[in-house]
């Protein structure tokens, strides 16, 4: 059929079919590739996805426009591992309201139930609602055996 | 006027996606209307209703486009209804209505609907066939030996072939044609057939005026192509002088076979398996200029080859020294830049590298041959004039030039393995020996916008690949020396593995590594490795790659986007013709009683139909005759669906067939028996058969195709897919 439509502010026909569409401008991705990291988790002890130590420093800043940011990781091996996320607000300069961190997660990082088998996983952050949050910080800690490499993508949702 | 034309099927689940692919390519507007059946009964669907088949309104609304296409067509001479509906059109011939294209119509005498036959025009000048009668209504075609299945759905392979008069333009070219098909099983043992003038009736309508804008020649009927005639009596293959591939009736055209009917045609996504490569696309071209539809848009026909230079193995009788293999390609790249000098176009070359860092005695490499010290003098001496050849056809834009790596991952080229081990890379530049550069993405890697402050290193790196920037830091290291494990899937290794290659280039003397202005190449089998290497090839300046749909085989983990055009960058579906299967290392000729499996063009390309090259070869010099026939029309309709519904990349392997010429006159064309190669059978010498068949094509074509280049193919995927 024909179909008249605006273009360029100007009054376009174009004849479309299943296999002719209208042709659609793309508005822009609503999904950032906001981290990939390796994290060393051969030794044991907290420590966030960058693997940092320092309890104060965000794994990722500037957060304010993600809705939820999800979690794709890859785990070598299925050892048990403990997470915590952490999340807070910054003022109109990008410090932090306060110290400290207000935890919005925390468990044991699903795996498979054998600790020696890789396994694909996916978390919502936060699993339910809106965050909106300025900063995160993504700890995980290796209790159990045997040590691995933990492959993490994070895209963040607008 | 925009050009215009209407397609008429009758279920658009079965319409050959190729139909609106190819018009949208040639800038052509297209409505599609629907048969509600193959009846005479049929009501036509249009955008401005339902209108009966014989009806003034949709005589009317057929006024105006420039071309009606019927896109149905017969699968089986014995059916009763396909395009019934279309038979009171034939007789809409006023000058305001317009041409209506059929390519293999069914119209036979098994149709018993009697507004089919009652109205169909007396005067009409093709026996319409009988099923019971073929050998008295129609011609068998092509040897008429069956097909395995239908010569109908022949897409990738079993080509029928056919040397084409066309009459007016007084050109000869090979084309598929087949103008009915008919089987006791419609899909197995299907012979093709042309068609029989009634040459009373056909004398009438050439003698009678017409007015009408397609009627060059100013009468009702012209003959537009027949059976061309042999040229060498060695083929005896003949037609009676009322054997018709291709007729117009007043401002009908009656075509041969072009698209197929499918259900899976359709889909985009299966767009790019072989079995729904359309071969017969000549058809519709042609269909489309003699039905005076000018297109806004002409498309450029290019060629590439791959590994210009390169040796292989052979075996007796095959026992072409790497001299005499030099020589070949000495005298088809003085023949193909001859021929693109002549045609203004440029034939890209994806020029073997890696043999100067990474394989320096292996002998299928380009640098190897040149300068190899196990390779002879005589055959060293050689291989550099086809070097000076292609650095001077480089420079003056006919033989351009690029980087084709197969030195790397399992030898298929980019991100083909996920750890190339012991690579050695280059010295000096950038990226080589002894700088210590990252060869992996970086442990951490965070957008720049979410990076708290204070984290990142001093030696972190910003890194952009396509729309996503990420600052990494903790990199794998190379280290100073030249060898090292070289993870593939990253940035890092594509920039080291593509600098290597620019280097080598530049030391064969070529002055950049991306076929000059044209800025593209045609990557090692046909693996472009995926995002980062396309971010990486952007950063070394290409605009483009030659890229198979599946990009990283065989690690088989990477498929390119489906419109093959990422952020600005091209990725040109690739489609290649060898005589032979790779694996078979080399042509034993169009036929040979002792080659191995795919190992000639009728095996590889299963053009041995009813057995009729393979029992015949050494009795009957027709044998030959039809092997090339069927060869070449195999090769010219991949060629054209390339260009035309792919606007892809057409390529070819020069020392694949070295072995089957003749060493005293290597550029001659085929001639039969009457030139015997090295081994006393026929001489064939496939740069200048594709060169030359092609030129027939784009001769007879001029509204629809022109010679041109890799860069008019770029531009215009920019005009249409962008």
């Amino acid at each position: 059929m024909t179909i008249e439509y605006s273009r360029d502010d100007q009054r376009t026909k174009e004849t479309v079919s299943p296999s002719n569409p209208l042709p659609v401008r793309d508005m822009g991705r609503f999904v950032d590739m906001l981290l990939i990291a390796t994290t060393n988790l051969f030794p044991t002890g907290e420590r966030d996805l960058l693997g940092l130590t320092n309890p104060d420093l965000p794994t990722l800043d500037g957060c304010g426009q993600y809705r939820k940011l999800i979690w794709f990781y890859f785990r070598e091996r299925s050892s048990t591992t403990s997470y915590t996320i952490q999340a807070r607000a910054t003022d109109h300069n990008g410090a932090p309201l306060a110290t400290g961190w207000l935890t919005i997660a925390s468990g044991t990082l699903p795996g498979a139930s054998d600790p020696n088998a890789s396994y694909w996983g996916r978390l919502e952050i936060p699993a339910t609602g809106d965050a909106y949050y300025d900063q995160y910080r993504i700890v995980v800690n290796r209790t159990g055996d045997p040590g691995y490499q933990l492959i993490s993508k994070i895209v963040g949702v607008r | 006027m925009p050009p215009k034309v209407c397609l008429i099927t009758r279920n658009l689940t079965s319409l050959h996606k190729a139909w609106t692919q190819v018009l949208r390519h040639l800038g052509i507007d297209y409505t599609i209307c629907v048969a509600t059946s193959g009846s005479a009964n049929a009501t036509i669907q249009t955008p401005q209703g339902a209108f009966a088949a014989t009806s003034a309104d949709l005589q009317g609304y057929f006024r105006q486009f420039d071309a009606v296409i019927l896109c149905d067509h017969a699968v089986t001479l014995s059916a009763t209804a396909v395009i019934n509906y279309s038979v009171y059109w034939l007789s809409w011939n006023a000058p305001e209505d317009p041409p209506f294209l059929l390519f293999n119509p069914h119209f036979s005498t098994a149709i018993t609907e009697s507004a089919y036959n009652s109205n169909f025009p007396s005067d009409f000048p093709i026996v319409r066939p009988n099923p019971s009668n073929l050998g008295g209504t129609l011609y068998a075609a092509d040897g008429g030996s069956p097909s395995s299945g239908t010569p109908l759905w022949a897409n990738y392979f079993e080509a029928r072939g056919a040397c084409v008069q066309f009459v007016t333009e007084n050109i000869r070219a090979h084309v598929m044609t087949v103008c009915n098909a008919h089987g006791v099983n419609p899909f197995s043992n299907v012979v093709p057939y042309f068609w029989r003038l009634n040459t009373t009736q056909h004398n009438t309508l050439s003698n009678t005026p017409y007015t009408h804008r397609v009627a060059r020649n100013g009468r009702a009927g012209e003959i537009l192509a027949v059976p061309a005639p042999p040229t060498n009596p060695e083929d005896t293959e003949t037609y009676g002088a009322d054997c018709v591939v291709a007729y117009r009736y007043k401002n009908i055209f009656w075509l041969p076979h072009t698209l197929a009917s499918m259900p899976f045609t359709i889909s985009f996504w299966n767009f790019h398996r072989s079995d729904t490569l359309a071969p017969m696309l000549f058809w519709l071209l042609y269909g489309l200029q003699v039905a005076g539809v000018r297109p806004r848009y002409k498309l450029p026909v290019q060629i590439e080859t791959d590994h210009p230079i390169e040796s292989t193995d052979n075996t007796p009788p095959f026992d072409f020294t790497l001299k005499q293999q030099m020589e070949v390609l000495l005298a088809k790249f003085d023949y193909m830049r001859d021929f693109a000098r002549r045609r203004n176009t440029a034939i890209i070359n994806g020029v073997r590298v890696g043999g100067k860092t990474r394989l320096p005695t292996a002998r299928h490499f380009h640098w190897v041959m040149m300068y190899g010290t196990n390779v002879p003098a005589d055959a060293r001496a050689v291989a550099q004039q086809v070097n000076e050849i292609l650095v001077a056809g480089h420079k003056e834009g006919t033989l351009p030039c690029g980087i084709h790596d197969h030195s790397i991952g399992t030898g298929a080229g980019y991100w083909t393995m996920n750890v190339h081990a012991n690579f050695r890379r280059h010295s000096g530049m950038r990226y080589g020996t002894p700088n210590n550069i990252p060869i992996a993405r970086g442990r951490c890697c965070v957008a720049p916008h979410v990076l708290p402050a204070g984290v990142a290193p001093p030696d972190a790196l910003t890194v952009r690949i396509g729309d996503t920037e990420l600052v990494e830091w903790d990199h794998t290291m190379s280290g100073t020396g030249d060898t090292f494990n070289l993870p593939m899937g990253n940035i890092h290794a594509a920039r080291v593995i593509i600098e290597s290659e620019i280097e080598e280039m530049l030391a064969l003397g070529f002055p950049d590594g991306y076929c000059a202005g044209h800025k593209y190449t045609n990557t090692a089998g046909n693996n472009s490795g995926g995002e980062c290497y396309w971010q990486a090839l952007k950063e070394f300046g290409f605009r483009g790659v030659r890229s198979g749909s599946a990009c990283n085989v065989p690690l088989s983990i990477k498929r390119t986007t489906p419109n093959r055009l990422w952020h600005g960058f091209h990725l040109l579906t690739d489609r290649g013709f060898d005589l032979a299967a790779p694996d078979v290392v080399y042509a034993r000729g169009l036929y040979y009683p002792g080659s191995p499996a795919d190992g000639d063009a009728v095996r590889f390309w299963r053009l041995d139909h009813g057995n009729d090259i393979s029992t015949n070869w050494s009795t009957d010099s027709t044998a030959a005759w039809r092997a090339y026939r069927r060869t070449v029309c195999q090769f010219i309709g991949h060629w054209l669906y390339t260009t035309v519904a792919l606007l892809g990349a057409f390529y070819f392997h020069p020392i694949n067939g070295a072995m089957i010429v003749s060493l005293s006159d290597p550029n001659a064309r085929f001639d039969g028996w009457s030139i015997p190669n090295a081994i006393l059978q026929p001489h064939y010498n496939h740069a200048v058969e594709l060169l030359e068949n092609m030129d027939a094509v784009v001769r007879l074509l001029p509204d629809v195709l022109y010679w041109g280049t890799i860069t008019d193919v770029m531009d215009h995927r920019e005009r249409v897919m962008g």
